[in-house]
């Protein structure tokens, strides 16, 4: 097993974070990251882990809703926990391409 | 251009007809003003969990009948991870692992032969917000965010747009009939993404694929198909390369437009939703669905094609499901249906276009109705006649005989009336009969038009115009 992860590597999950790494952090991150990265192996190691998803500690049953409406949340209120609005809109920096 | 054989897979999403949304209890509705029908989970709020809207299941078990899929009765969530505004979690709640519907197929015909279009696997997902790109800004409108989605993935196995567009075309229909969605593409409760790719023959590998997104109309999916087969013909054609990309159709450029391309492979990095426990559907659920499910286009067809409908009026009926309800209420009945599709789609169609009305805001009923086949078939009645009583019989409860009466019709059907007439109008025009035989038909439209001065309209047509030409050919 490689000791750290590749500098591509490291990149790598920086641009899935959308987070920049200064180059003096590349070798921290490159020896931080690994260590995770083997917890997680070992994860996967476990017997069974890929035939029978556990995505909870006990097998309980998801509870339904009735198709009903119930309550909105008035538009004031929805506006005044963001930073920008336009009219109804709520506003954020211009993003496409994703 | 050199010949390559296509491939075309297919991704199509569309919203549920829920009155909820799918983990949160606010309205599932369209064209409200922004951000009006959202609450704390829509948004995204830290601490709200999502609640599974029952509905959502049985619309999706609905779906995967009718596209004749295994259903998965153990299932799970799963958060596929990604940063983008339109979906402030990070995450989108879907079906990554166990979808619910998968090994179905949907048949199209396809130049008189019947083709089995894959589907892969149907899951069920969440809608994001949509999002609107202005020029320093993007606005945000979170009614549309947690929406309930299926998304219907085909294989590899469509091979040309014609493919593309009846697969399209017969997935919509199925889903309309089986009011599963309302699939309106132009408002985006239909949305559909093609993967196309090209290669030298059956044999060689599957060339580079290309994503076309966000489709906006069925000829669109054609178009962007054939434009992405002929780019692609072209590129490898010059000897060149290209990478595994996203486009775009652009329907003013009639072309597809590169979106970005892929350097990596997608990393959503899935796993399952730890807010939502087991899913477990039970043979009772499954079967109370089954059998709400109204009867579908196909089989629709094939009673139709028994009741001796011509191929082109079953095509017209399916494609406006209130005609078809409505005709499907004689289906037992002994009557013309020929002629009973005939007069749905014309005279009563035009009717309901004019008035933007379906057949049910009218007030005719199946009595009625079955009158005016039988006197439409046995020509008592002629095509003049109905135009004139149609307004009150779809608006009146009156029935035929007194609405004949109102309107003073009174047709003349008896053989010898219209015999005599005839015979007087061939004496008083001799120059017409003259012309007639000597090759100018116009002549036999002047001396029909003389037969209903004289009748005062009230000749039966038909009978009229045998009766014409049997005694001018009798004078050859």
């Amino acid at each position: 097993m490689d000791e750290i992860l590749t500098r591509e590597e490291v990149l790598h999950v920086a641009d899935l974070a959308k987070i920049r790494i200064k180059e003096e952090e590349m070798e921290k991150y490159q020896k931080e990251l690994k260590i995770i990265f083997n917890d997680i192996e070992k994860i996967n190691e476990v017997e069974g882990y890929d035939d029978d998803i556990i995505i909870a500690p006990f097998s309980s049953e998801a509870r339904l809703r009735d198709d009903e409406v119930e309550r909105h949340i008035e538009i004031e209120s929805t506006l005044k926990n963001v930073p920008r609005h336009s009219g109804n809109y709520i506003e954020v920096p211009v993003v496409i391409n994703e | 251009m050199s010949n390559y054989i296509p491939t075309i897979g297919i991704e199509v999403h569309v919203e549920l007809k829920t009155n909820t949304k799918i983990f949160s209890p606010s309205r599932n509705g369209y064209g409200m003003s922004a951000n009006t029908l959202v609450n704390e989970i829509d948004l995204g709020y830290p601490g709200t969990l999502p609640l599974i809207n029952r509905e959502v299941l049985n619309i999706a078990i609905k779906a995967a009948k009718v596209l004749h899929c295994n259903i998965r009765k153990e299932m799970h969530f799963d958060r596929k991870n990604y940063f983008y505004p339109d979906n402030p979690k990070n995450y989108q709640i879907t079906q990554a692992r166990t979808p619910i519907g998968y090994d179905g197929y949907v048949e199209i015909e396809v130049d008189g032969k019947i083709k089995k279009i894959e589907i892969e696997e149907m899951h069920i997902e969440e809608d994001t917000c949509k999002s609107a790109h202005r020029k320093n800004v993007t606005l945000l409108d979170f009614n549309r965010a947690g929406v309930p989605l299926i998304e219907i993935v085909t294989k590899p196995c469509i091979n040309s747009s014609k493919e593309a567009m009846l697969y399209i075309e017969k997935l919509r229909e199925t889903l309309l009939y089986a009011n599963i969605s309302d699939c309106k593409i132009e408002e985006g409760s239909m949305r559909c993404d093609c993967n196309v790719s090209i290669r030298k023959s059956e044999d060689s590998p599957f060339g580079t694929k290309v994503e076309v997104k966000n489709i906006g109309s069925i000829s669109n999916v054609g178009l962007s198909v054939e434009k992405e087969i002929v780019r692609q013909t072209e590129l490898y054609d010059k000897g060149e390369s290209f990478k595994e990309q996203t486009r775009r159709f652009d329907s003013k450029l009639n072309d597809t437009v590169l979106m970005r391309i892929k350097e990596t492979g997608n990393d959503y990095r899935y796993f399952p939703e730890p807010d939502i426990p087991y899913v477990y559907l039970t043979d009772e659920m499954i079967n109370k669905v089954t059998s709400t499910i109204p009867l579908l286009p196909d089989e629709r067809r094939e009673l139709y094609k028994g009741r001796n409908i011509s191929k082109i009026n079953i095509e017209k009926i399916i494609a406006n499901k209130s005609l078809s309800d409505f005709l499907n209420n004689f289906l037992e009945e002994k009557i013309d249906f020929q002629v009973a599709s005939n007069l749905l789609l014309g005279d009563i169609s035009s009717y309901l276009n004019k008035e933007g009305k379906i057949i049910t805001d009218t007030m005719l009923d199946n009595e009625r109705f079955i009158d005016l086949v039988n006197r439409s078939s046995t020509r008592e009645l002629t095509s003049k006649n109905i135009k004139e009583i149609l307004v009150d019989l779809l608006e009146s409860d009156k029935t035929l005989d007194e609405i004949i009466k109102d309107k003073g019709i009174n047709n003349i059907n008896d053989e010898s009336v219209v015999k005599d007439i005839v015979l007087q109008v061939l004496a008083e025009n001799e120059e017409s009969v003259r012309d007639y035989l000597e090759g100018h038909d116009r002549a036999l439209k002047y001396l029909m038009g003389q037969v209903m001065k004289i009748s005062k309209g009230s000749a039966d047509p038909l009978l009229a115009s045998d009766l014409l030409k049997e005694f001018l050919d009798k004078k050859k």
